[in-house]
């Protein structure tokens, strides 16, 4: 992969032809990429490793080789006994559910506020800022007791999924992504659009929403990762362990797996987001570089 | 009938046209729809019913639970500041003060420069820099609470524990690392940052290859150094960016919840406690019932504060960036 | 138009959605009750979820109208809390002694009483035991699942390998201490280890070295007690973990044990004795497939003065408040079948026993009585034959036990004393230099300051 521009550019040609610098360069960067390797992927390849190890290896050499063979059979718990399998699939439907409510909302409100306009919308703009500067604490008590009983329907949503899709939604800092980025869309075409024949519902699906690829698609590597570090939600909102998260789940059967067999069910629990980020590398690193955007 | 679909669409703003600079006409609600009021209105449904139901209304919810008593069986009652009192009496809450001010500090210590250096070096490499990030950033892919769980089977204080057998191995250790005052929050921050740090790095990488590289060639010619290229150009350069995630890490660091709660329930001895997990604490620690007066009142305290810090913040450095 | 018209009949699913995905009521209209219980502790082993399943199946037949839905259970601290707030408690649920009659009294468990009467052996229950069930009102609205003391449990092959005899355990509290050191010294493995967690337990263990040296944290009941959390005895406990800790090393490098923790490191013969309930061995067996030949009980030491005792403490089993006349109804049903027939029906008790053997569950753990001795005795009589623990080595425990005073826990805030005194333990055991007064006379003014406000 390589970045546009043309790398820094901070060493320049007649430097690079030093050879302190070039050589002292050379040097930090095997140093820095066997320090990343050791620190980013060393306890990852531990985990797998240990992962086929038996438990009492694990224990007492953690660093050894399989020292007395394989423990395949961690695995095969892992996924039997503790049902690691269902957990995920847990985690992947919150997941989803989490994106799309995301989705829905930054979009159509993106669409009301910046391309129609009505008159209240700079009431909702402030609204939206003043949220965006209220840390997520201040509403998990009051959200957690609505939850448990919703005022009107006099319902619960503890261990439905919604209870964790639609707070989701409320993500002041995706809307307002949107709304920028549809404010910068070019109004010619929409005024093209309308001259066509358009109403709004035709102008957001056919045209907005097709311009809206990249938006869409920082605004999905947010809520994945969102979603993805959320614990303390799902912890609470969550209480029947069919449907309960991987983040949820693997914490409160610590201390009754044997370490060989939970430490196979967390490499499982890693295998799909790793798999996930190899293969789409390039956008995700592209979208959360997003603060190269902002300049001083 | 359904006025919205009518010939040329209900009108954008562009087209709004007399009916809304000149004349004043009768706002009827036929007026409303036909000028598009109704299909923005729908458009803002979404947002509006979930930005209200969970976000709004439990904000209000807070400021109103932090001024009142309540017990599960009967109606809540007004107590005034007394939640506030509670919290500020509480021999806790210096503690969790403390500790949170320390995890944000070591965090910033840790997790701010080395980043930065790390992206420095990494913008300079010609070829496969794409390696770099993604070794960086695995890390991050992680799930974290797998992280934690990770690394806390890492910090296994006996002599067979993973880090304190390699330690070993060059003589040093073994060492307490959760088991003790001292050394818990540095451990807490140790992974924290492990499993952080790539995130920073891409954005620092993405901020370095968009500053101009005009700008270090005439720096070069002028006989600049590296360090001084560094320090007089790209610094400045990616001012915004540094600001940014300064602050950001601050009220990231200010809430942490995670680790706290799982590598060491605040432990030992309140050594780990954060003002989240105190927040956590009071609303479900006790085994009888909890106090959601404290733990609102304590959340609003914080919340206050974080608010207080970024205006100051960002006045500070609005008036280093304009000058 | 007709983008409207889906984003109203999207509007419309999504609430029809929700109302349909939330938690319904589990009285179904017609002829059957559910009711949730509370089953087994989370990861327990397969076997003894068919064991359970298998009393599941046996109560449905002898109750046709009535389905029982198992949800896995364990009572901590903290979790339980948030299942109170979040009414997510199945309809059959457990809590221990200290918490049973505040929760009463602020009518979080459902009042029993009605139907504790109908119950032909009422008058049996061991009066302490079922007053931890009754509230302040006198109104029965738990039924007790056992009673337990605490006890010192060791394990046999640690004891072997360090050259002590495992069928002479410490009897004093000095033994406790050479033992320790000698097993860890000839076996590098932690002799003593105690629970030190946040999550109470810390201070649940602390208390019962308390009292086998004579000390109480409390004197008084209600909101008017009075805390004695720094009193002498407390602070020779202390002195005495301190001691193995720092200048004996026999208490390893870990010690953040919880409950679960430390069953779990003994199980796997990592550390060689421990405090905990009498009943641990089920919990050994049913999470962690214990080596039956290395388990061995024994009473606490107790201290040469007149008021020591062994901390005695229990579970019971109530009722959600809020369950309706039909499945209350049931849950006392299941409430007798499964938690008291075993102990008063021989024919029950026979056949509780001979399913937990077949799916090689234990039976036969030692256990307090909840009715009066004879019951208890007869009880013990009809499953001799089928007890598969190793009674043998649990002879040292049973031999003592009813000896030793019993005494219960503190009544006032119980779990707010032990949460107090956690922290205490903590620092004593991960710092060398903690002002061990200093920090219990803060500790008592926390635990007294939740007595008065009755938390």
């Amino acid at each position: 992969m390589s970045e546009p521009g043309s790398g820094g550019g901070l060493i320049s040609g007649i430097e690079w032809r030093k050879p302190s610098i070039r050589w002292g360069m050379r040097t930090a960067h095997v140093l820095l990429l066997v320090g990343l390797v050791v620190i980013g992927l060393g306890p990852i390849l531990w985990l797998a490793k240990s992962a086929i190890t038996p438990t009492l290896d694990t224990i007492s050499h953690p660093i050894a080789l399989f020292p007395h063979g394989t423990a395949w059979s961690n695995v095969r718990q892992a996924w039997s006994d503790v049902h690691v399998g269902r957990y995920f699939w847990n985690t992947i439907v919150i997941t989803f559910g989490s994106w799309a409510v995301q989705i829905v909302v930054a979009t159509t409100g993106g669409f009301a506020l910046s391309v129609l306009r009505p008159r209240y919308a700079p009431i909702i703009k402030g609204l939206l800022l003043a949220t965006l500067f209220i840390p997520a604490i201040v509403l998990l008590v009051p959200l957690y007791i609505e939850i448990v009983q919703l005022p009107i329907v006099h319902k619960s949503l503890i261990d439905s999924y919604w209870s964790v899709w639609l707070p989701a939604g409320a993500s002041a800092f995706n809307v307002i992504l949107v709304t920028r980025f549809f404010d910068n869309l070019p109004r010619e075409i929409f005024e093209a659009a309308e001259i066509d024949g358009a109403g709004p519902f035709q102008l957001f699906w056919r045209i907005v929403l097709p311009m809206s690829k990249p938006i869409l698609g920082v605004v999905s590597i947010f809520a994945l990762l969102a979603s993805w570090k959320d614990f303390l939600w799902p912890l609470l909102v969550l209480t029947n362990p069919n449907k309960q998260p991987l983040s949820v789940r693997l914490p409160s059967i610590e201390s009754q797996t044997s370490l060989g067999v939970f430490l196979a069910a967390m490499f499982i629990a890693c295998l799909i987001p790793i798999a996930g980020f190899l293969l789409f590398q390039r956008s995700f690193l592209r979208g959360t570089g997003l603060g190269g955007a902002i300049k001083g | 009938m359904n006025t919205v679909d009518q010939p040329g669409g209900p009108a954008l703003p562009s087209e709004r046209g007399p009916s809304r600079s000149y004349a004043t006409p009768r706002r009827t609600p036929l007026t409303w729809i036909r000028g598009g009021g109704l299909s923005a209105f729908l458009f803002l449904l979404p947002l509006l019913f979930v930005f209200g139901a969970f976000s709004w209304f439990p904000i209000v919810r807070t400021a109103i639970m932090s001024l009142q008593h309540t017990n599960f069986v009967q109606a809540p009652t007004w107590v005034g500041f007394q939640n506030f009192r509670a919290v500020w009496h509480d021999p806790l809450f210096p503690v969790a003060v403390r500790n949170t001010a320390y995890f944000a500090l070591l965090a910033l210590v840790f997790g701010y420069p080395i980043p930065l250096i790390a992206a420095v070096l990494m913008s300079e490499v010609r070829k496969r820099r794409g390696l770099y990030s993604m070794v960086a950033y695995l890390p991050v892919v992680i799930p974290p609470v797998v992280a934690v769980l990770l690394w806390k089977t890492f910090y296994d204080a006996s002599a067979t524990g993973v880090f304190n057998t390699a330690l070993g191995w060059v003589g040093l250790g073994p060492y307490p690392w959760l088991q003790s005052q001292q050394w818990a929050m540095p451990s807490l921050v140790l992974e924290s940052t492990w499993a952080n740090a790539g995130a920073t790095m891409i954005i620092y990488l993405a901020a370095l290859t968009s500053v101009n590289p005009e700008l270090y060639e005439a720096a070069s010619v002028d006989g600049a150094q590296l360090l001084r290229k560094v320090w007089h150009i790209t610094l400045p350069q990616i001012r915004g960016v540094l600001l940014v995630t300064l602050i950001l890490q601050i009220i990231g660091t200010a809430q942490v919840f995670l680790e706290p709660y799982l590598f060491t329930s605040g432990g030992p001895a309140n050594a780990t406690l954060t003002v989240m997990l105190l927040i956590y604490n009071y609303a479900f620690g006790n085994s009888l019932g909890g106090d959601y007066g404290k733990a609102t009142a304590l959340s609003l305290m914080l919340a206050g504060s974080l608010a207080v810090f970024s205006l100051v913040y960002l006045r500070a450095t609005r008036s280093w960036s304009t000058r | 138009m007709k983008s409207t018209r889906v984003a109203m009949i999207v509007a419309v699913g999504v609430l029809l959605a929700i109302g349909a995905s939330t938690a319904a009521g589990s009285t179904r209209s017609g002829k059957k009750v559910t009711i949730s219980v509370a089953s087994l502790i989370p990861g327990s082993t397969q076997a003894a979820i068919k064991q359970f399943n298998a009393q599941v199946k046996e109560f449905e037949k002898r109750y046709p109208t009535i389905q029982v839905k198992p949800v896995e259970y364990q009572w901590t601290g903290p979790s339980f809390a948030a299942k109170l707030a979040a009414r997510t408690l199945p309809t059959v649920f457990e809590v221990p002694f200290t918490d049973a009659r505040t929760l009463g009294d602020r009518g979080q468990l459902a009042n029993l009483t009605p139907y504790f009467k109908k119950l032909p052996y009422h008058n049996k229950y061991n009066n302490a035991v079922i007053a931890e069930g009754t509230d302040a009102k006198g109104q029965v609205v738990a039924l007790p699942k056992g009673a337990y003391a605490q006890a010192l449990h060791y394990n046999r092959a640690l004891f072997k390998q360090a050259g002590l005899n495992p069928n002479k355990p410490p009897t004093t509290w000095a033994q406790i201490r050479t033992d320790a050191r000698i097993i860890s010294q000839k076996t590098g493995k932690p002799g003593y280890v105690e629970m030190a967690k946040d999550d109470n337990t810390a201070g649940w263990i602390l208390t019962t070295l308390v009292y086998s040296l004579g000390g109480r944290m409390e004197t008084g009941t209600g909101t008017h007690a009075k805390a004695t959390l720094n009193n002498t005895y407390t602070i020779h406990a202390l002195n005495m973990l301190k001691a193995m800790r720092w200048t004996d090393n026999s208490m390893g490098s870990n010690f953040d044990y919880g409950w679960s923790d430390i069953n779990q490191a003994f199980a796997a013969g990592k550390v060689g004795m421990y405090i905990s309930g009498s009943d641990v061995y089920t919990n050994l067996v049913q999470a962690y497939n214990v080596n039956p030949s290395t388990y061995g009980v024994t009473t606490i030491p107790l201290a040469n003065n007149k008021k020591v005792g062994v901390l005695g403490g229990g579970t019971l089993a109530a009722v959600r408040p809020d369950a309706k006349k039909a499945q209350l109804a049931a849950a006392v049903k299941w409430l007798d079948f499964f938690y008291e027939q075993p102990l008063v029906s021989k024919k029950q008790a026979i056949r509780n026993a001979k399913t937990l053997v077949a799916n090689k569950q234990p039976v036969g753990v030692p256990a307090l009585p909840i009715f009066n001795r004879t019951q208890y005795n007869l009880a013990n009589l009809w499953i001799k034959p089928y007890i598969n623990v190793p009674v043998g080595q649990m002879k040292p425990f049973l031999n003592g036990i009813f000896k030793q005073k019993l005494i219960p826990e503190p009544e006032a805030s119980t779990q707010s004393v032990y949460h107090a005194l956690d922290a205490v333990v903590e620092a004593v055991l991960t710092n060398k230099n903690t002002d061990v007064v200093q920090m219990l006379k803060q500790a008592n003014a926390e635990a007294q300051a939740a007595i008065r406000q009755g938390a």
